[in-house]
């Protein structure tokens, strides 16, 4: 019977060209981001795949956790599922059901058009800048609109139109002379600056701000990174197979995904975690240790892949030594030395690895 | 005195009806659990002691609910329960973000489940539900407080509590206290201010509605401010269910980070009372006291974390005492009838303070403010703990919390003058994650139980010696509230997402924990 349940599911299995989920990924999307924050709040979006590696990001610095792996799984599966060209988010089915939308701020928020933007931003030079600002963040003279009730109450000119069109206090021109049309354009203009002051809207600007020769005193001497690192050796050209923030990141949190907007693939992958179990003298296999890659421990259970790749899995108990060694602690451990100025000066010593 | 003898009748009218008698909120939870918190105190201290140390390995499981399998549950991925149940009458209620459930607290079947048609928000969480007489209140994301009848789940009445278009969203467990039904905002996105409500828990009409920042120059707390347009701005969300003192008549309410949230450069200044923990009176919504847990945010760091009331003895002075640790990563004691700051310490270490000033507040120090090149700083912007609910256990005197020690970067992305929003960031990040017990006496950490993968959920502390807490591998643990060691545990297949709870029933003592989208009862059933 279990049998046959498994031929069905082959054969209902979708056609040829549909973009499949990575095996292992939805429950991958489940531990790590459901851990903090319902799944949909995720699914509901449609994003290029910088865009979520971004996301990914930004999660990890607030404080989500999973492994290399699940990271790297859970990005491509956002990327084949949920990219710019899936499927418009659909409402759940079920009593009731959940709405369409999950991201922040209304369900009906007004989508802009980019074109239509471009027009306005030509209106708003010409009719709105000079008090309200280039970034319509208000001045002296004129209030700030990304703030305004109005304008985030407002689609498509629902609430801008009519406020336009009644003339407000500092006018100087008879609104009437903006058309329909120059109004919903104006409208997108002002919403996209809204809308630029939203998470993930900005990227980090520059950090080549360090002096390369302090950089290279602190590598060869306080850091020790020199103990594991040359600058000749595994770190030759390391400044042309990434940019300068994933640089950053990746000597500060080595295996950690903050990677900033890396040129893909080209980095070296962080080495495992590496674990020694070592069970009781009177155990079945006496005294005799097993080493391998970290697949798992808690307070109770410790797992770990030999170099033959065969999954070994113990209690723990007191009797049982277990040792991890972790190829990233050094790194680790500097956290608490370096200062800002020691961490700027690396960046821009490994700058010049080019 | 009219309105309190008015109160207690109708008290007395909503008990014959077999709902929520109100009084029942202010005594230790043993057979209900009836608040966000159990009781008003924010202790999460059970009285109960069937399950304890010597019989905690015969703890069974007794039953399982998944609130994603259940018809209408939303189906495919699930959510998650953040939120704490609420147990009345042997049933629990408890919330997923646009939807409320009641399950049989002895078998975990479902009685009802009300799902709410949504308009849009975040849909980040939901803290649990609210109960008074007859009625149940909980917030949806797209800023609605909905009043359902406990029997069958219909809904009376919705009330708007927000407005979607300003992005603020629904996410608070509400607090009943006398006639008042509490209300906060959630909302970090745009730069809008926060503020708490009290509603008519019949009609759900606005009774007042407190302000987190001040509305106009020359109101208290505007002098920390450089403009009336920068703090009507200046955020302050008031994500999380307070803590109430019955005789002192305050509760005492935690708010949120300032905005814009990390670069800061346009709001210099203290920014009160944004990321404090304040004290109001609940029929009028004035302000008795406030303490500023972190002047100047610019970390993301709201003070959004229990204020925990308990009694205790400093410097041989008795006192009423309100507890928090901070998402800042420090611990604070004050003297919760007047704010007085009695201890301020590091839980965790950190790297952003120059110490506390006079009022025992910390003083950012300037460099480890979010920096164009980036500023390492510690803790990340998850916090030295973040809102999973922390517990005092009266018998050890020690505070519990789920603590967290790491790192990322801080940056600036927007240089101007004026950032707006989400101007900067961080980013990256390691760290590790442990239960601290802390000496409310001292504020010193006595002791320290570190987690090898991680984990952070919300605790409980019980007369039967024990500690609950959830690791970052599935595991429902039980820790020796004593020295932090594991005494049992259970696997959940996936980490604990709420603060337990538990509750004695028919002289079964059961005990009740959310991983994901499921929740389990577990029960002492020998």
């Amino acid at each position: 019977m279990r049998y046959g349940i498994f031929v069905a599911a082959l054969l209902v299995a979708p056609a040829v060209g549909v973009a499949q989920p990575p095996a292992g990924a939805s429950e991958a999307l489940e531990k790590v981001c459901g851990a903090c924050h319902s799944v949909e709040t995720v699914t509901g979006q449609r994003r290029t795949r910088a865009e979520w590696q971004e996301s990914i990001n930004a999660m990890v610095a607030r404080g989500a956790e999973g492994t290399d792996a699940e990271f790297a799984l859970i990005l491509d599966y956002l990327t084949t599922q949920y990219g710019p060209t899936a499927a418009p988010a659909a409402p759940a089915a079920g009593r009731g059901g959940r709405g369409p939308a999950f991201s922040p701020g209304p369900a009906d928020k007004q989508v802009v058009d980019e074109a239509a933007a471009n027009r306005g931003r030509k209106v708003y030079a010409a009719e709105c800048i000079t008090c309200h600002g280039t970034h319509a963040r208000g001045s002296e003279r004129g209030a700030d609109l990304v703030r305004s009730e109005i304008v985030l109450h407002d689609r498509y000119g629902s609430t801008l139109g009519p406020f336009l069109k009644k003339g407000h206090p500092t006018q100087t021109t008879p609104a009437a002379q903006l058309t329909g049309a120059q109004i919903v354009d104006l409208s997108h203009t002002i919403h996209q600056e809204v809308y630029n002051t939203l998470r993930a809207a900005l990227q980090i600007q520059n950090v080549v701000t360090g002096d390369p020769q302090a950089g290279a005193a602190y590598f060869n001497g306080a850091g020790k990174c020199s103990t594991c690192h040359s600058a000749a050796g595994d770190m030759a050209h390391i400044a042309s197979r990434m940019d300068a923030p994933e640089l950053q990141q990746r000597f500060l949190f080595p295996g950690g995904r903050g990677g900033g907007r890396g040129r893909g693939g080209a980095a070296t992958a962080a080495k495992p975690v590496m674990v020694t179990v070592t069970p009781a003298s009177s155990a079945a296999i006496a005294g005799s240790a097993i080493t391998g890659t970290l697949v798992h421990i808690d307070d109770f259970n410790v797992a770990l892949r030999d170099g033959a790749g065969e999954y070994h899995s113990f209690k723990r108990t007191p009797a049982l030594k277990v040792v991890k060694s972790d190829p990233a602690q050094a790194h680790h451990e500097l956290l608490d030395q370096y200062t800002d100025r020691n961490i700027h000066d690396i960046v821009a010593y490994l700058e010049t690895m080019k | 005195m009219k309105t309190l003898g008015t109160f207690l009748i109708a008290s007395a009218a909503l008990m014959a009806q077999g709902g929520l008698n109100p009084a029942r909120l202010g005594a230790p939870p043993t057979d209900t659990w009836p608040t966000y918190n159990g009781d008003y105190s924010g202790r999460r201290y059970s009285t109960l002691s069937k399950i304890n140390q010597s019989n905690i390995n015969s703890l069974t499981l007794a039953w399982v609910y998944r609130a994603n399998g259940a018809p209408g549950g939303g189906g495919g991925f699930g959510g998650r329960i953040s939120a704490t149940p609420v147990e009345v009458n042997g049933v629990l209620y408890f919330t997923m973000p646009d939807h409320t459930w009641a399950v049989d607290a002895r078998t975990g079947r479902e009685v009802w489940h009300y799902a709410w048609t949504s308009h849009g928000g975040d849909h980040i969480g939901n803290r649990g539900a609210g109960v008074y007489g007859n009625w149940l209140y909980f917030e949806t994301p797209d800023c609605n407080l909905v009043s359902l009848n406990l029997k069958d789940g219909k809904e009376r009445w919705h009330k708007p509590i927000c407005d979607l278009d300003q992005y603020y969203f629904g996410s608070m467990a509400p607090l009943v206290v006398k006639n008042h039904i509490i209300t906060g905002v959630s909302g970090d996105d745009l730069d809008r201010p926060g503020y708490i409500e009290s509603h008519d828990p019949e009609t759900g009409d606005l009774q007042w509605r407190w302000y987190t920042v001040p509305q106009k120059m020359g109101d208290a707390g505007s002098e920390s401010w450089p403009s009336e347009e920068a703090m009507k701005h200046g955020g302050g969300m008031t994500w999380l269910t307070p803590t109430y003192d019955p005789e002192l008549n305050m509760i005492y309410v935690p708010t949120g980070n300032p905005q814009p949230v990390i670069a800061g450069k346009a709001r210099p200044g203290a920014n009160l009372f944004t990321a404090s923990v304040v004290a109001l009176n609940p029929d009028t919504g004035k302000m008795q006291w406030y303490f500023q847990s972190s002047p100047h945010d610019t970390h993301d760091w709201d003070a959004t974390q229990t204020p925990v009331l308990f009694d205790g003895e400093i410097n041989g002075q008795k006192r009423k005492l309100v507890a928090q640790a901070s998402r800042n990563g420090y611990f604070f004691v004050l003297d919760r009838a007047t704010g007085k700051n009695l201890a301020s310490a590091e839980y965790v270490k950190i790297n952003w303070s120059k110490g506390v000033d006079a009022k025992g507040s910390p003083i950012p120090n300037p460099a480890k403010e979010p920096q164009l090149d980036g500023a390492l700083v510690s803790p990340n912007q998850g916090g030295g703990t973040n809102w999973p609910p922390p517990t005092y256990d009266p018998d050890t005197g020690l505070f519990y919390v789920s603590a967290s020690r790491a790192f990322s970067v801080y940056y600036i992305y927007d240089p101007s003058d004026k950032p707006e929003g989400w101007g900067g960031n961080d980013r990256g990040g390691w760290g590790e994650t442990m239960i601290q017990a802390i000496d409310y006496k001292t504020g010193k950490v006595k002791w320290s139980h570190k987690w090898e993968d991680g984990g952070r959920s919300g605790l409980l502390s019980t007369a039967g010696k024990l500690l609950f807490a959830g690791d970052g591998s599935g595991n429902l643990v039980a820790l020796d509230p004593a020295n932090g060691n594991p005494l049992w545990h259970a696997n959940l297949g996936s980490s604990v997402t709420n603060g337990p709870i538990t509750y004695e029933l028919d002289g079964t003592q059961y005990l009740v924990v959310a991983a994901g989208d499921t929740l389990f009862g577990f029960a002492m059933l020998r």
